[in-house]
């Protein structure tokens, strides 16, 4: 049997697939690890879990925290600010939990570099997860470089000269991508690396939530109407328009997943919810209106939804672009929609033909997609072939 | 400033608005200091298409990609309507502009 070192950022749409593929390959009897910020995402393990802590001192801890700026800037803080700290911060504590738990393989969320490089170092096999397509695109020249900057920094002093390579966060093993090449389309070129599409990890992340199911009409359309509880950027602005776009619109019954105090100005036809079980809610809806977020996106359209898509940062625009592209979805934009614009989006939106059917489409592919179970397979091929190799030693 | 130069801005504003052709756009007071990515939210899909509609109107000449490959990621973040302004105006014009 395996041994399996697993290590994401404190983030759920990163955890929740990697936890899929955990659950996959324990059921087959390996034996798995997590080195994860035990303070954040300790609880989210399976209680069974083998964990290695790589907190920081509490003095350290403040320093980082997700950016909350929209579009190209919150990629240049998501490196400076979150992920290249975090990396130094988390290097040590990673370094213990390969000596201590000696893994066959590692398996590397994308976001989490200090993994890839203690990888490098120590010559264990790894698997990059990828959970959103955004990380995979080149961007421009001068972006590109920028990053392989960031990552040449990170890497000197901490891996020989002869290991430091321009994108040291893919693996030259497997990089195992949780969406569909149909859903990327071929506009952008990627990072040069051996890609494994594997489509939704599926499972997990459902937890039960209590929703008044009976507020549902039989007979009326009906939305969610949802930015994550990440991107919520503190301001109402955008639910305030949606509010008042969707009082125009009394036959659409709309789920809003907002701030409480919000109820208070919503017409009938709103549902203001601060926690919605929401696969349970996409089964049941006719339409999306989201930021973007990569899970999000996959979840709605695997059940064949189509959506607005109003982006605000990180990887959002690269995903609301690539699901307008494939025809599944409308651009609003996040700032600056107005309750005329809304009520235009969203009866095109239901007046669209094109839209269903590319939604229905893509989600015929999603469904389709092996996910956590070819991504643990992807995983299991490293460990074999490694053995192959010690044995040939 | 020189009113060639407050004559390409006019010109710039007017590509902004009649590309983006959202209601908000109207009444939204653009100037040399608005930004692309924090005022405007433009996606980067978007100031193609301005950029490209600046270039049919102004002839060929304006090599904007390759301005904006030798731009850092900070200029990139807070280019204003300024900048573009003055790449153009510093850009030769095509012969028939003359």
């Amino acid at each position: 049997m395996a041994r399996i070192l697993f290590t994401v950022p404190p983030l759920t749409g990163h955890l929740n697939p990697a936890l899929a593929v955990a659950d996959r390959l324990a059921s087959q009897g390996h034996s798995i690890a997590w080195a994860v910020h035990a303070r954040q995402i300790g609880g989210k393990l399976p209680v069974q879990a083998q964990l290695y802590p790589v907190d920081p001192s509490e003095a350290d801890v403040t320093c980082i925290s997700l950016p909350t700026v929209r579009g190209i800037e919150s990629v240049r803080l998501f490196f400076e600010d979150y992920m290249i700290p975090m990396a130094r911060q988390v290097l040590a504590p990673l370094e213990e939990a390969v000596r201590d738990f000696c893994p066959d393989v590692m398996v590397v969320d994308h976001q989490m570099p200090a993994g890839a490089l203690v990888a490098r170092k120590f010559d264990v096999p790894w698997v990059t997860l990828v959970t959103t397509t955004a990380s995979i695109q080149k961007m421009s020249p001068s972006l590109d470089a920028w990053v392989e900057e960031q990552f040449l920094e990170l890497q000197t002093g901490y891996l020989p000269p002869d290991r430091i390579v321009a994108r040291p966060d893919f693996s030259p093993y497997n990089v195992v991508v949780f969406s569909m090449e149909s859903l990327m389309g071929t506009t952008h070129t990627r990072v040069d690396a051996p890609y494994s599409f594997v489509g939704p990890a599926h499972g997990l992340g459902r937890r039960f939530v209590e929703f008044p199911w009976q507020w549902l009409r039989p007979d009326s359309r009906k939305l969610l109407v949802s930015v994550g509880t990440v991107s919520r950027d503190g301001s109402n602005r955008f639910f305030e328009v949606m509010i008042e776009a969707l009082r125009q619109l009394p036959d659409i019954q709309a789920v809003m997943v907002a701030p409480p105090e919000l109820a208070e100005n919503a017409p009938d036809n709103v549902l203001v919810c601060n926690y919605v079980p929401q696969l349970d809610l996409l089964d049941r809806v006719d339409g999306v209106i989201c930021h973007a977020g990569h899970n999000t996106v996959c979840e709605s359209l695997t059940r064949g939804l189509p959506l607005i898509v109003a982006p605000i940062r990180d990887d959002q625009p690269v995903i609301a672009r690539q699901v307008i592209d494939a025809g599944a979805a409308l651009f609003m934009r996040y700032g600056k929609v107005t309750p005329a614009t809304a009520i235009k989006l969203i009866e095109e939106l239901f007046a669209t033909p094109s839209l269903a059917l590319n939604a229905k489409r893509l989600g015929r592919a999603l469904r389709a997609a092996p996910g956590a179970v070819q991504a643990a397979d992807d995983i299991l091929a490293l460990t074999t072939s490694a053995d192959a190799l010690h044995r040939v030693a | 400033m020189s009113s060639h130069n407050d004559e390409i801005l006019a010109i710039v504003i007017a590509k902004i608005r009649s590309t983006i052709q959202e209601d908000w756009i109207e009444d939204f007071e653009i100037g040399r200091e608005t930004r692309f990515n924090d005022d405007l939210e433009l996606e980067s899909i978007e100031f193609v298409k301005i950029a490209d509609a600046i270039q049919a109107h102004f002839g060929t000449d304006l090599d904007i990609a390759g301005w904006l490959s030798g731009k850092s990621i900070q200029q990139l973040i807070g280019l204003s309507v300024g900048d573009l302004t003055d790449f153009i105006s510093g850009a030769p014009r095509a012969p028939k502009d003359r």
